[in-house]
């Protein structure tokens, strides 16, 4: 019990990681990236080629990260510079079509250049003994990076005038502007931050078990989800309701197997949007 | 110290603002009056940059204004509080003017007080969010907000808007406060007799044209004439007096 409990926690903490960037970039450029999935995806096979290559582990995971928030930079920069001309549900439309289109060509193109090319990550030991349960060092791992990264987001948020400068224009753009703020230069530097924080998402699902090719589409419908459940406009609210999904989709994967706690979670989301439609959380923090 | 020449300015197939010339002297208030619709928002959206004009020039104390990205123009110095005052509204009052000196740096830490002293209604307020504060307070806040950017030039569209008249005639002591600190305010007003009264230059939109631009005196003095260009805001009463 403990065990399915430790579990689901730590899923919990990489899906935060996975989902923040969506909501980020929804909730301060409007555009719901339906690519994101495939960003972090672009990540971890980077990781993966570039150990095949013999870097070592560390720097071999930060450059996959990095590759992760270049391809987000490159998306920003080109195709969505239209939809950002436009506003509300135009730009939303826009962006939802043009993100979906680019989630189908990295699709295509992954299935292309690295189809066998798979991520896994083995730690030296494999597992420890906490509070009389077996953990996975993997597990710890991976909760203990989603939290730090969690922890430092939220210090640069809060104490930095770029992270003050983001929160503003997420409750108001206009406001944001005539306060001088840069929005078109925050907004990037805010899918640049949720393309890094999806490739550490990646970095954390290989550490876990395993990320291919193809789990783009997966990752982006799970943050999706998140983001209904937590409101998405809210950091904490993604915070708790990846928590929750965490524990729902543990628990749920060892009572009744896979495939139901996908439409468990689903079901999830829908019932969210019928109770509390405007997420957990309605607003940031 | 604000030239516009020519100005045309509108939205996707639409010209709102047709050819207007303007010209805001420095150290003083100019008025920008009109009926709903005439273009005045129109207008100052294009000077601040919020759209981009079609056609014409801006120069901001002899430097081209056209074109610029609205932050360059706030760190520029020219200030833009729009009638929606556009809030954060889970944001404290403190916290708004922290942001308002965004693009000065210090300015926070110096200017503080000086909004403090201006509206000491605010003051009272610090630690409460924008969306619980009462339609005037928020107008004040947008217009602290606007001056902790120090500007040179404050852009007000229609600051009287749903205010009682008590708070209005309070907002215009508090203009003339800003005034004598040098600062220069070009104003969109539906309050005409106001308006004309505070202001020493007047621009009459009408249907996005210049119909009338000079010296307030002359429309003050002259109902005939302000009726001519002001048809419909005709015996608008003066919201500075009060009610009868």
């Amino acid at each position: 019990m403990i065990g399915i409990v430790l579990d689901g926690v730590v899923q919990g903490l990489q899906l935060a990681l996975l989902s923040v960037g969506i909501v980020f970039v929804y909730g301060l450029g409007g555009v719901l990236n339906l690519a994101h999935g495939q960003m972090a995806v672009a990540g971890g096979l980077a990781v993966a080629i570039l150990l095949q290559a013999r870097w070592t582990p560390l720097l071999a995971s930060a450059a996959g990260v990095v590759a992760a928030g270049s391809v987000a930079l490159l998306l920003d920069r080109t195709l969505l510079r239209p939809a950002y001309t436009r506003r509300g549900e135009e730009r939303l439309l826009l962006g939802l079509i043009l993100t979906l289109g680019v989630s189908f060509a990295l699709d295509g193109v992954y299935a292309l250049w690295a189809p066998n090319i798979a991520l896994t990550l083995r730690m030296p030991t494999l597992s420890i003994e906490v509070l009389g349960v077996r953990v996975r060092t993997a597990s710890l791992a991976v909760g203990a990076l989603s939290l730090v990264t969690f922890v430092v987001l939220l210090a640069f948020l809060k104490g930095t005038r770029v992270g003050q400068a983001i929160r503003c224009v997420i409750q108001n753009e206009v406001g944001a502007v005539l306060c001088g703020v840069d929005v078109e230069r925050v907004r990037t530097l805010t899918v640049f931050l949720s393309g890094l924080l999806a490739g550490m998402a990646a970095l954390a699902q290989g550490y876990f078990s395993f990320l291919g090719p193809e789990m783009g589409s997966e990752f982006t419908i799970l943050a999706v989800i998140v983001a209904v459940v937590g409101g998405v406009r809210s950091l904490t609210g993604t915070f708790l309701a990846s928590l929750l999904l965490g524990l729902v989709n543990a628990g749920l994967s060892y009572a009744v197997g896979t495939y139901l706690t996908w439409i468990a979670l689903l079901a999830v989301a829908v019932l969210t949007l019928l109770v509390r439609p405007e997420g957990l959380l309605a607003y940031w923090p | 110290m604000l030239e516009v020449q020519g100005l045309w300015a509108g939205y996707d197939d639409v010209a709102v603002v047709r050819d207007v010339d303007l010209e805001v002297p420095p150290k003083g208030a100019t008025a920008v009056l009109g009926a709903n619709g005439a273009g005045k928002t129109t207008l100052f959206r294009a000077i601040v940059g919020l759209i981009r004009p079609r056609g014409g020039c801006m120069r901001f104390d002899g430097e081209p204004l056209s074109g610029r990205a609205p932050h360059e123009v706030v760190r520029r110095g020219i200030v833009y509080v729009p009638a929606e005052r556009e809030l954060f509204p889970q944001l404290t009052v403190e916290q708004h003017l922290e942001l308002g000196a965004y693009c000065v740096p210090g300015a926070f830490r110096s200017r503080r007080q000086l909004a403090y002293d201006l509206f000491p209604r605010l003051a009272e307020r610090k630690r409460q969010r924008a969306g619980t504060l009462s339609g005037g307070e928020q107008q004040m806040l947008a217009i602290a907000r606007a001056l902790m950017a120090s500007p040179r030039l404050l852009l007000l569209d229609e600051p009287s808007t749903g205010l009682a008249p008590r708070l209005v005639a309070e907002l215009y002591r508090l203009l003339a406060a800003l005034l004598r600190e040098g600062v220069t305010i070009l104003l969109a007003e539906q309050h005409v007799q106001a308006a004309l009264k505070f202001c020493q230059r007047v621009y009459v939109l009408k249907d996005g044209r210049i119909a009338y631009g000079g010296p307030a005196e002359a429309l003050r003095g002259n109902p005939e004439l302000s009726r001519t260009y002001l048809g419909e805001s005709r015996g608008s009463p003066d919201p500075t007096v009060g009610p009868p």
